[in-house]
């Protein structure tokens, strides 16, 4: 009898390291409870400013069409020229592959990071890039980037340099960590740096790794002849973005 | 541990019975359990009771081989000399020949004997000892002693005296001893391979260890004859007994004047050993074994770091975004809009047009023109395979009519 009541005791007892580790883990998992609160509220508002920084982009872009094309119509009307400002970005595209390569162009390549065939990367326009794409321009093919084109290229074959590894833009945190010092939060933001080449287009830029695209839909003309010379390599202007469509 | 564990002696007679009551345990039984120190002295001390044997010096060598040399179209090795039997002319001596002597020939002056340090061998034997006292080691090694009162077993001295095997056996089954004794006996096989023609023909198990005090104590002769029980004294504990083939947790029994000579033998670890000059039992790397209660401690939680999270950068999978609507919003919110008003934009464009209303009537005159279209042409197909067979069938008719002219 007395042995039960022992027992009963007993039971009613808990193990000090069990009744420790009961009160460490409620405390956890408050502190867990309480950080996803407010990573939630959190998120709330951030995805309110994205949307906001969205519509905002968009309103300029249409803005941006409107003007240009107000303009050549003003210009037409007038009888006058309205040349648009040269381009300020540009995309390149790799079409040679690794073999037999002069050390300078496999450098120069390396430095544009295009360092496999078909891939393809935003360079900002100024002597010293030009410079360096007129050393390789047998090896690529360039041109001017389309809104669209920047755009798709960025959504579905956006991967990001983080810590040297290829990380997919699959959400924002990842644009947010690395960039959100220099006020690039979303993808928008990143995409809205690239296409107006803004203050910030270095940091964007460096921030993404090369596209990787396939090879063309249909094929390329002539990798051997210049564009111009009814080929493929060199500039092309605003016709890389039928190429890349036809690539990404 | 502040309190020492404590251990009862128990009557020769009755097992239920308690002579002495709440002995303290002798320190060797407190020693770390070291079976690293045990296998190696173990592996070393076995090799100690070997007997020299060495391979005949002149096996193989008997004769007056030599070799014939090159130009004669055999092998360059020495060949028996002499003529007259099959044996001349045959290879000798090599390791490779028949009837060569072998490789590198056993020579009694091989190294037979190891020699361990004197302070191992003490290790090894306290750590053994201890060893005897753990009971899932003792169950471990094999023993049965599930109807043993207490292990360590520690019975009156009672049965130093005893003389009988009778009386051995009775005590053996007094005390649940006696089915590790079955074992033995129910274990008994016959040797597999040579060595049961050179003497060993069964592999016997170890039974119980029984271990005594005073030297003229007359139980061995009483044990002597039951299997697998094995007799010592405890000034002449040996390793080869207490783990045999080097696995810790003989069973052991022990008489009470044996057990209180331990703490001479051994020592204490107040007090170094007395018998084994200056002899320290081996002192544990930590004294708390209770690592749960460590590590749980408010002193080390205070200091622990917080658990690391794993920081998910994304997905598992990419999906493309402009495809996959679900993950275009998580990138861009605004894109539910965009594609709300894209949808609006492309009602509104289609506002004035007309919705084509399907006309059921409409519906069932074109069906049944139809079906006059398709029955006249069927008629049309028919009509013509018919005339295709009529000229076949004259065509043939014609022929079967010319052939049987012919």
């Amino acid at each position: 009898m007395s042995q039960k009541k022992q027992q009963m005791q007993v039971e009613q007892k808990v193990p000090e390291n069990v009744a420790k580790k009961t009160v460490r883990d409620t405390k956890l998992r408050e502190a867990v409870a309480k950080r996803r609160t407010e990573r939630l509220a959190a998120n709330k508002t951030r995805r309110a400013q994205w949307e906001k920084n969205a519509q905002a982009y968009e309103a300029e872009y249409k803005a941006a069409d409107k003007s240009l094309v107000d303009n050549l119509r003003k210009a037409k009307t007038e009888g006058g020229f309205y040349v648009p400002a040269e381009a300020k970005l540009i995309l390149v595209v790799r079409i040679r592959g690794i073999n037999t390569l002069n050390p300078q162009v496999r450098q120069t390549l390396r430095l544009l990071k295009l360092r496999q065939l078909h891939n393809a990367a935003f360079v900002r326009v100024n002597k010293a890039t030009i410079e360096m794409i007129r050393k390789v321009e047998p090896y690529v093919t360039y041109g001017y980037p389309s809104r669209a084109v920047i755009k798709n290229l960025i959504y579905k074959r956006g991967y990001a340099k983080v810590n040297g590894q290829r990380i997919p833009i699959t959400n924002n945190n990842v644009i947010e960590q690395q960039l959100g010092k220099v006020g690039i939060h979303s993808i928008e933001d990143l995409i809205h740096e690239i296409v107006t080449v803004g203050p910030h287009f270095k940091e964007a830029n460096r921030f993404l790794w090369a596209f990787k695209l396939r090879g063309p839909r249909g094929g390329f003309i002539a990798k051997r002849k210049s564009f111009i010379n009814q080929g493929d390599w060199g500039n092309r202007e605003d016709l890389i973005n039928d190429l890349v469509k036809r690539m990404i | 541990m502040t309190s020492v564990p404590l251990v009862s002696v128990f009557s020769a007679d009755d097992s239920s019975k308690v002579t002495a009551k709440h002995i303290p345990l002798p320190a060797v039984f407190q020693t770390p359990i070291r079976p690293d120190i045990v296998s190696f002295v173990h592996t070393n001390i076995a090799k100690n009771r070997r007997q020299a044997h060495a391979v005949n010096p002149q096996a193989g060598m008997q004769h007056s081989a030599e070799s014939w040399g090159t130009g004669r179209a055999v092998a360059r090795i020495p060949r028996v000399s002499g003529s007259g039997t099959h044996r001349s002319g045959q290879a000798a001596f090599g390791n490779q020949c028949r009837k060569g002597r072998m490789s590198l020939p056993i020579k009694v002056w091989r190294r037979w004997h190891r020699r361990v340090n004197i302070k191992q061998k003490r290790h090894a034997a306290a750590t053994a000892v201890a060893a005897t006292g753990i009971v899932p080691l003792v169950l471990a090694r094999g023993h049965r002693i599930s109807q043993v009162p207490q292990i360590p077993l520690v019975v009156e001295d009672k049965i130093e005296s005893y003389e009988k095997t009778t009386d051995a056996l009775n005590f053996l089954k007094r005390f649940g001893a006696f089915e590790d004794v079955q074992k033995v006996v129910s274990t008994k096989v016959v040797r597999a391979g040579i060595s049961k023609q050179r003497g060993k023909k069964y592999r016997v198990r170890k039974g119980p260890l029984v271990v005594y005090f005073n030297e003229n104590a007359k139980l061995l002769k009483a044990f002597r004859n039951v299997p697998g029980v094995e007799v010592v004294n405890v000034t002449r504990l040996n390793l080869l007994q207490l783990a045999p083939g080097g696995q810790l947790g003989r069973f052991v029994i022990w008489t009470q004047s044996a057990f209180a000579h331990l703490d001479k033998l051994f020592g204490t670890y107040r007090y170094t050993s007395i018998i084994k000059d200056g002899y320290q039992l081996l002192r544990p790397l930590i004294t708390n074994p209770d690592l749960a209660r460590i590590i749980n401690s408010n002193q080390v939680q205070e200091k622990v770091q917080p658990a690391k999270t794993t920081k998910v950068l994304h997905e598992v999978q990419k999906k493309n975004p402009l495809k996959n609507s679900k993950a275009m919003d998580r990138l861009n919110p605004y894109a539910k809009k965009q594609r709300a008003a894209a949808v609006a934009a492309i009602k509104a464009n289609t506002k004035g047009t007309k919705k084509i209303k399907k006309n059921k009537a409409l519906k069932k005159a074109s069906r049944a023109a139809y079906n006059k279209v398709a029955a006249s042409l069927n008629d049309a197909t028919k009509a013509a395979v018919q005339e295709e067979q009529d000229i076949k069938v004259k065509y043939f008719s014609v022929q079967k009519g010319a052939a049987q002219t012919e």
